[in-house]
């Protein structure tokens, strides 16, 4: 080090200087694309491989905007409504897995609040850079749209103008809304109770934005593509999708006085949202910085909490199960993290819920037919999914570094973690997944018998749960969150969706053949064959070397 | 230059700072001791404009501290504890945007950062090439430093500063800041390392259970008390005084 220098001058006044609005917005774009923690991860590739994915993320996007030929006959209504509706959901679902990340960001505190910035200006830069790259995903979307909209049947080239307008108003709703449901929630619910509401925040928001894209077919069926307004249809002025689609259906199609009614529905309701989370509640937002700073001691429903997961480890048949002492520590530590850290809940539960509803999906529909039966066999099977996303997302957190711990006590391999993890999915997770779609097959109606059909997906179970921690992986809390930012994860879900089609189209042409009980029997023998060899497999893996 | 009036902060039932009052002149390096859980960050995160006062005030270079906590925070420098950055950007991005906060002209925080750099012995490459996260404790401790300085703040608030810097770092760091004070700035440093304290500070306050205990200048201190060295003092004042019979009957345990 070189000798002390003396107080640096004064700053010259004259220069350009980078605003400071502009310099937060260029931090939180490069904070989102690069991640926000680059510890362990290779530092050469890290930002690349983000790039990377986005580049494909668009070209999904892109691609699957090519439905929108299907549209090309259609008036300008029809296609219009489909293309606001399908980004209305991509958006809310960007949307409401990003916001919490980006809008509340402990480390971001210690960083940042005490340089000359008012909160309403992170909150502008951080809106402004989720708006962005939401435009970024309704562009590549529209794309297609856009051109087929030229050629609809009442289309014209004005249609990309009001399109791309209506889509932009589109997206900021939609930011909107999610920063708004925040901000309520720190009003009505108070700043102490903050974190536990941004994972129901986001585990409804999503949610919701899978049930309201269900709505979409029945839509396109119900008006083929021209606005029937009634009584009986009273409810779709309430579809913020109808409110964009008539704004373009007005500018670009066939200007009728109900588009023109709707299109400015659309711009009122969004103007509203717009005042709401940005101007009327954006003191809230500072209050929920401002606690983020706040170190308090655990609460006592927490305190609570820990002595409520010792009672249930060490009472049978737990105590049973969890016979060797790193599973059963590994399994504590575990459910500690599933009911306490705020990264992992926001990570697990809302990647989780939007996942399971499809087999509800499945269920409800079976409402009445005779038997409804493929929605439970396809719940059964479906419930692999649940370990085998929970564990995956499972492996990232924050205190990743705290896992050395774990490789400086005298075990020869991760094994023992990878069990305790597992089965702390499988109890804390899973079980209640398979009592909520029993519960709601049985409200649906089911006839009681046919609740045997979850038993594929039942003993198909701890294969999926295994697969995970093959080559001892999925050690819990143990990889930094950055790259939990997989697209292989993406893969290995439609392998298993793919997976649990087939098994309950399996379950099902045996069921009604006659066959259901050979198939238990094949299907335990194999599975009890596989599992011992994963097993095997799994505790003869040792630790590998850190680099 | 820093001046506080009863300020208090509580956490539900909890008073982590209780009615804290004390001023700091301008040039005055005060060393701002205490247990751990004695309410010495909180004092500086409420002092820094991060967290709101329950009661009290408190003014930085004559500004109100909850009326006017933009104009506090453009003077004020703050390294904390945990010396958190944006670990994905590298040293140079981070702090450009640091200096961007500040209305810093490109070129003058590129001047500037280059003088930090060639103090602290960064190495531009370094500064440019590598993400914040890839760099060593120490590296990564004296680019907070930088972007406390980087806008030359008249109060500087310093948390734990030397936390990872090695052996030579420490000792350009300590007389850096005994520099800076003497240009006139004040510096408030908060540290569990009683010796540098001693010898760096011009003053010290000992605070526990958010409470002041002493202020005053270090020698006079240790000499009213008769202690010896402000460590003494330290753990005779904050309850630390059988800390060598615990340690021996707690090591017996080993013996088993």
């Amino acid at each position: 080090m070189n000798a002390p220098a003396a107080t640096p001058p004064p700053l010259p006044e004259s220069g350009q200087a980078l605003s400071p609005e502009k310099a937060l917005r260029r931090l939180f774009l490069t904070l989102f694309l690069r991640g926000r923690g680059a510890r362990g991860m290779r530092k050469e590739r890290a930002p690349k491989s983000v790039g990377t994915k986005l580049a494909f993320t668009l070209l999904f996007y892109a691609l699957f905007g090519l439905m929108a030929f299907v549209f090309s006959n259609q008036p300008v209504f029809a296609l219009s409504l489909y293309l606001h509706a399908m980004t209305l959901m991509f958006l809310g679902m960007f949307v409401a897995a990003s916001a919490g990340e980006v809008l509340f960001n402990q480390e971001e505190a210690d960083i940042l609040m005490h340089r000359p910035i008012t909160p309403r200006a992170l909150l502008w830069a951080k809106i402004a850079v989720l708006v962005q790259i939401s435009l970024w995903l309704a562009g590549a979307f529209n794309l297609v749209g856009l051109c087929v909209g030229v050629a609809a049947k009442d289309g014209g080239w004005l249609f990309p103008v009001a399109h791309a307008i209506s889509t932009v108003v589109e997206a900021l709703f939609c930011t909107g809304c999610v920063v708004m449901i925040y901000q309520l929630c720190l009003r009505w619910f108070g700043r102490e109770r903050l974190e536990g509401l941004m994972t129901m925040a986001q585990v409804f928001m999503a949610i919701a934005v899978i049930l309201a894209s269900q709505m979409v077919p029945h839509l396109m069926a119900r008006f083929a593509g021209k606005i029937h307004f009634n009584l009986d249809a009273w409810w779709v002025w309430l579809l913020p999708p109808a409110w964009f689609a008539g704004f373009d259906d007005a500018i670009a199609g066939r200007g009728t006085p109900v588009s023109w009614v709707l299109g400015g529905l659309g711009l009122l309701v969004t103007t509203a949202v717009l005042w709401s989370a940005f101007g009327k509640l954006a003191g809230d937002y500072e209050t929920g910085l401002r606690m983020l700073n706040e170190s308090k001691a655990a609460p006592v429903g927490q305190q609570a909490g820990r002595r409520w997961f010792g009672r249930l480890v060490n009472a049978p048949p737990l105590r049973w199960w969890l016979n060797d002492p790193v599973t059963r520590a590994s399994f504590l530590l575990t459910a500690v993290y599933l009911v306490r850290d705020r990264d992992v809940k926001l990570r697990m539960y809302p990647g989780l819920a939007p996942m399971l509803m499809m087999p509800l999906i499945f269920l409800i529909q079976d409402r009445g037919r005779e038997g409804g039966a493929f929605g439970v066999a396809f719940a059964g099977t479906y419930l692999g999914l649940v370990p085998l996303l929970g564990l995956n997302l499972l492996q990232y957190s924050q205190h990743w570094q705290a896992s050395d711990v774990f490789r400086a006590a005298p075990m020869p391999g991760p094994a023992p973690l990878c069990h305790g993890a597992r089965h702390a999915i499988l109890v804390l997770l899973t079980a209640p997944v398979l009592v909520f779609y029993g519960l709601v097959a049985w409200l649906a109606g089911v006839e009681f018998s046919r609740l045997a059909l979850l038993l594929p997906g039942l003993i198909a179970l701890p294969i999926f749960a295994l697969m995970p921690s093959m080559k001892g992986k999925s050690v819990p809390l143990s990889m930094p969150i950055d790259e939990a930012k997989s697209a292989g994860r993406g893969l290995h879900m439609i392998g298993v969706m793919l997976i649990s089609a087939a098994l309950s189209g399996l379950a099902m042409w045996s069921w009604t053949s006659g066959w259901f009980v050979w198939l238990l029997l094949i299907e335990l023998l194999i599975a009890f064959g596989l599992y011992q060899v994963m097993r095997r497999s799994l505790d003869s893996v040792r630790w590998t070397s850190l680099e | 230059m820093i001046s506080l009036q009863h300020l208090t902060k509580r956490f539900g039932t909890q008073t982590a700072v209780d009615a804290l009052s004390f001023d700091v002149p301008s040039g005055q390096i005060v060393g701002f001791l205490g247990p751990n859980g004695a309410g010495k960050s909180t004092t500086l995160k409420m002092l820094t404009g991060m967290i709101e006062p329950s009661e009290g005030t408190a003014t930085v270079c004559g500004f109100d501290l909850r009326r006017d906590t933009l104009e506090v925070k453009r003077r004020i420098g703050f390294v904390p504890e945990s010396g958190a950055v944006f670990e994905s950007l590298t040293g140079l991005e981070y702090l450009e945007m640091v200096a961007a906060l500040y209305g810093i002209p490109e070129d003058a925080a590129r001047a500037r950062i280059h003088q930090f750099i060639t103090f602290f012995d960064l190495g531009f490459d370094t500064l440019t090439d590598k993400l914040l996260g890839a760099y060593s404790k120490g590296m990564r401790r004296k680019v907070v430093i930088t972007a406390a300085l980087l806008h030359n703040p008249p109060v500087v608030f310093f948390d734990e500063p030397l936390d990872g810097l090695d052996a030579n770092a420490a000792v350009g760091f300590k007389a850096l800041i005994q520099t800076l004070a003497r240009e006139g700035k004040t510096i408030v440093y908060s540290s569990h390392i009683l010796d540098v304290v001693e010898r760096v500070c011009d003053r010290v306050i000992i605070i526990d259970k958010g409470r002041l205990l002493v202020d005053g200048r270090p020698d006079e201190l240790v000499a009213a008390r008769g202690t010896g060295t402000l460590e003494s003092l330290f753990t005779q004042l904050t309850g630390g005084t059988e800390l060598r019979q615990r340690a021996e009957d707690f090591a017996k345990t080993f013996r088993t």
